[in-house]
Order: C-alpha cells, then sequence, then structure tokens
C-alpha cells in the first residue's frame, strides 16, 4: 500500500486499513491501542504509514486497553483529536476509563471490532457488544454516540463523521463494526486531508481544554468526580440534556426496497449487508419485503420504525447475537406488529438464504406468533 | 453481470492472495468488488478460503452460501464446497492429492493440475498463478492485462521483477484447465 495516494483514487483495502488512513486524513492528533484480532491491521497500518513524520500525529502502543483509554483521556482534555480501537474484551476493559471521558464531557472516538464473546471468545465476527455500546458498558447514566458502518467506505466515513459529533456534543463516540468488515477489502474513496487543530484553533473550538491556564481567566478543570450530591445531579442533568438534542439531530438510517414492504427486515452492520441480498432473494420470490438500517444505534431511529408498524405486517430483527437491538425495535413497535428475532451467535455468520429461511418460518408460516 | 466465487484449500497453497489479486483485476476492470477472508483458526494449517464477488453492480452481501464459481485445492475443501456450486456453475479442482473426486453432473467440473505442474518444474510459487490462469479461461471474468494491472497493486514493489513470470504463469495455467464433464 503506498503511503501517498491521490484524493477521489478508488482503493481496495480492509475496514481495518480504512480506519487508519481516515484517522490520518482527518487529523487525529492520537492513537493509543492495544493489539487484538480481529482488528490490529488498525495499529499495523498506522504503524506502516508514520504519520508522526507527516501530520505530527502520535501513534502508540500501550501496555494494555486500561492504559490506552486512559491516555485517551488524558490527550482528549487538551482538546486534542484522540482515539483508540480495539476488540470486544478489549473494549471491555476500557469501560471504566469511557465512563470517566462520558461524565469528565471529553470527546474522543473508539473503534469496537467486534468478536465472539462472551469472555475472551472468538476471533470470529459478531455483533454481540451490542447492549455494551448503546445501554452504557460502564457505570452511570451516561450515552455514546454509536455508529455501525456497514461498508469499507463507511469504516473510514464514519470515522471522520464519529469525530465531528464527538467534538459538537463533547462525549465519546463509538464506531461498531465487526470482525467482517474490519478484514474483508472493498472499494473506498478516502476522506479529504484536514490539517491538524493548531493550539489556537483547539483554544477556539474547545476553550474548556486544559492547554495552560492565561491570566485572563479561572483554571479548566477536567474532573468527573463532585462529592456534592446536588452538583452530581447538576452534571447528570447536562448530559441528558445533551442525549436528548442528540437523539433529536443525529438520528441516521438507511432504507431498502422499504416504500412497498409488506414485511420489515431490521439489521446494522455488516448484517444488514446480508440481509440487503436476503431482500433481493424474497423480492425475486414474490415476497415484498424491505430492510431498515440503523446506522446511528444511540441515538436508535425510534420514530421510523414506530411509522413502520403502522405499515407493515410484521418485522424480524436479525443480529449477530442473542437479541439486543431487538429490544429496542420492540420497544419502538410497542406492540403494533409482530418483532421477530433471528441470529447467530459465537462468531457464526448467518448467510442470506437462511435468513429468508428463518424469515419464512417465523413471520411467514406462524403469523399469530408474537410473544415476549 | 455478477460472478461470486469461493476459492479453498490448505493454508499456503495461496488462496487467498489468488483472490486478492482477482479482487485487485476487478478493481482495474472498473467493477464492483469484495473480498472476505476466512480469518479463524482454519488460516493456521487447516483450510483457508476467500469469497471473491466482482460485479456491475454495487455488491450486497460479502457474506455467501451458494457460488457460481468454487476454486477447491484439498479434499476437505471439495468435500465442504461441492453442494455449495449453483446449478451451471463451475468446479475448479487441482487433482493432487484428491482421492474421491466431484460426483455432480449438473455443473461443469474442470481440473486443473497445477501443483504437479509447479513441483516438476519448480514453480511452486506461481502454483496459484497457474490456477488463476485456468480459471480465466473457462470463465473469462477479467481480461488479463488487468489481472496483472491488479498483480501490480496488490505485490509490493520488491516482488515487481516477479511480473512476466507470473503472467508467463497465467499463460501455462490457460493450457493445463481440463475438462471433466
Amino acid at each position: 500500500m503506498s503511503k501517498k495516494n491521490h484524493d477521489n483514487e478508488v482503493l481496495l483495502m480492509k475496514g481495518n486499513e480504512a480506519i487508519a488512513h481516515a484517522a490520518i486524513r482527518c487529523g487525529c492528533d492520537g492513537y493509543f491501542g492495544y493489539p487484538i484480532t480481529p482488528q490490529s491491521e488498525i495499529m499495523e497500518t498506522l504503524m506502516d504509514l508514520a504519520p508522526w513524520e507527516t501530520t505530527g500525529m502520535v501513534v502508540l502502543q500501550a501496555e494494555s486497553e486500561t492504559a490506552s483509554i486512559n491516555m485517551v483521556y488524558g490527550a482528549a482534555g487538551c482538546g486534542k483529536k484522540t482515539m483508540t480501537s480495539s476488540s470486544s474484551p478489549g473494549v471491555s476493559l476500557m469501560q471504566e476509563g469511557i465512563s470517566y471521558i462520558a461524565a469528565a464531557e471529553l470527546p474522543c472516538v473508539i473503534v469496537n471490532v467486534m468478536r465472539g464473546g462472551p469472555g475472551l471468545g472468538t476471533i470470529q465476527p459478531s455483533q454481540a457488544d451490542y447492549f455494551q455500546a448503546v445501554k452504557g458498558g460502564g457505570h452511570g447514566d451516561y450515552k455514546m454516540i454509536t455508529l455501525a458502518p456497514g461498508s469499507v467506505q463507511e469504516m473510514a466515513d464514519h470515522l471522520v463523521l464519529a469525530f465531528e459529533l464527538a467534538f459538537k456534543y463533547r462525549t465519546p463516540a463509538m464506531l461498531l463494526a465487526d470482525g467482517i468488515i474490519g478484514q474483508m477489502m472493498e472499494k473506498v474513496v478516502l476522506p479529504p486531508f484536514q490539517p491538524r487543530w493548531t493550539e489556537e484553533e483547539i483554544k477556539t473550538i474547545s476553550p474548556w481544554a486544559t492547554l495552560g491556564k492565561p491570566s485572563t481567566r479561572k483554571p479548566n478543570v477536567i474532573n468527573s468526580l463532585r462529592l456534592e450530591a446536588h452538583e452530581m445531579e447538576d452534571l447528570n442533568n447536562v448530559l441528558q440534556g445533551r442525549y436528548r438534542e442528540i437523539e433529536k439531530n443525529e438520528v441516521r438510517f438507511q432504507e431498502i426496497e422499504c416504500e412497498d414492504a409488506d414485511y420489515l427486515l431490521v439489521a446494522f452492520g455488516i448484517t444488514a449487508r446480508i440481509c440487503q441480498k436476503t431482500v433481493e432473494l424474497a423480492r425475486a420470490q414474490g415476497l415484498k419485503v424491505g430492510l431498515l438500517r440503523p446506522i446511528t444505534l444511540f441515538p436508535f431511529p425510534t420514530e421510523v420504525l414506530k411509522n413502520y408498524a403502522k405499515s407493515v405486517k410484521a418485522m424480524l430483527t436479525v443480529e449477530m447475537n442473542a437479541g439486543q437491538m431487538v429490544e429496542d425495535v420492540r420497544l419502538a413497535v410497542n406492540g403494533k406488529v409482530p418483532v421477530e428475532f433471528y441470529g447467530r451467535m459465537g462468531g457464526i455468520v448467518p448467510s442470506p438464504d437462511e435468513v429468508l429461511e428463518a424469515f419464512k418460518k417465523k413471520i411467514l408460516i406462524s403469523p399469530d406468533s408474537y410473544r415476549d | 453481470m455478477t460472478e461470486e466465487i469461493i476459492i479453498a484449500g490448505f493454508g499456503g497453497q495461496g488462496v487467498l492472495s489468488m483472490g486478492k489479486i482477482l479482487a485487485y483485476s476487478g478493481l482495474m476492470q472498473g467493477k464492483e468488488v469484495s473480498w472476505l477472508p476466512s480469518y479463524g483458526p482454519e488460516q493456521r494449517g487447516g483450510t483457508a478460503n476467500v469469497t471473491v464477488i466482482l460485479s456491475d453492480e454495487r455488491v450486497s452481501s460479502p457474506v455467501l452460501n451458494f457460488y457460481d464459481t468454487a476454486i477447491v485445492l484439498n479434499q476437505p475443501s471439495l468435500e465442504r464446497f461441492e453442494s455449495k456450486v449453483k446449478p451451471g456453475g463451475t468446479l475448479i479442482f487441482d487433482g493432487n492429492g484428491f482421492h474421491k473426486f466431484p460426483t455432480r453432473t449438473d455443473i461443469n467440473v474442470y481440473r486443473i493440475d497445477a501443483t504437479e505442474y509447479a513441483y516438476a518444474n519448480n514453480e511452486s510459487k506461481t502454483m496459484n498463478m497457474l490456477i488463476l490462469g485456468g480459471l480465466l479461461k473457462v470463465r473469462p471474468i477479467v481480461l488479463v492485462e488487468n489481472v496483472l494491472k491488479g498483480l501490480k497493486k496488490s505485490l509490493p514493489q520488491r516482488h515487481h521483477h516477479l511480473l512476466a513470470t507470473n503472467e508467463r504463469s497465467i499463460h501455462i495455467g490457460m493450457e493445463l484447465i481440463k475438462k471433466v464433464n
């Protein structure tokens, strides 16, 4: 892979590699991480591209995931664009740090290229960290903006978007990908180069950043500890207000063949790609099936699902887990139509025709089978 | 046109690289492409496989269960993927070490003794290019000139002196492949 490429050139690369390229191009200041399959190519590519020689971006292999996330915490406190990446067990280790970063109102990006769990699990792809990402894997009432890329192109695009949103709302943002998108190669056009922010720019963009205190203002304090309960509730109110803003402004989703659909598949990330083929297969058999793909998992496209509950007969949520996002789909639909679930676990990936069979069995053959 | 291909064999036979070269060739030909490797424990000594899709339209699922073309380079891969070829599709196998052979009659079966040729001619490193040549003879999905451009893209600079050897192997592979049924 050449280190320089012309803008708009169509390249072929892995999702993990696309993340590394996009990080450098969007003016990221620092990457701190610890290797784990299936996402090690992110740091490998960064090391290979050596951005410290060009943009000045720091790339550092920390001694553990716990160290990585705390390095991100520290650098983010200085208003820097910082990120880390890992896979499921590593992201579990980061949860305490993420909660601290959320409480300290700091922007950063965390990439989770999910693998099968629980425990050390397997290195094969999975989507079983949905709950951890959108329900707050760490302690306390916090939320993370969670983007679910469905292609190599989106791995690059969503990394840039994640930084934008993280800074807009002063909150950690996560890219929730999986082993397939990380490992597969597809065509990608990399985002344009943006220079890293200068210290003056950081002072304007992030006046809260701890860059050295001039005599003209009070010290900026980065802290997640409030011993006074009222103060802690005040902070919670600020955070919750921001989460409501995010829910209002930042919902993203994709509709595929939904206009005339009698039935809706709901899936995110790579599973949405698989379901897209299922839609093609179903349509070829005369079944009016559509696909709704949430792109943001938090904020979740609740309203759009609520609306589809008025026009479709039933929904099937498909995930590579035991049934996690399906709970949010059911909350959105609120019992208006049956919402069934099909999933594979532990690193097994469903095929498009397998999903079609599940659809026929769960939705067409037993249409009155709405069970909780 | 969409061509859904699985290439499977032992780790070390060049299965993933062959898929990569094919994917880059598709890129050079202006096609939509996806390349999905098995990256699991099977890569380490067991069987490795890669799914390559070349299409004129956007690729939906990179994960498939049935294929237009299967290239199998060892017995376990034949057993796993023979039944996954779509009716009317293509199965290419390298007969080296096989004790059971394809039995389906509703698909086009080709044999290419690339391993045997490669060892006899001391060219084991270009074995996968012989097979790629065989594939292009029976399924001309990409032009050879685009394969060469793709090779140049996917090979590191230090290996570019091998391009001519690889091109020769592609043409030899085209001669080696034989239809079985």
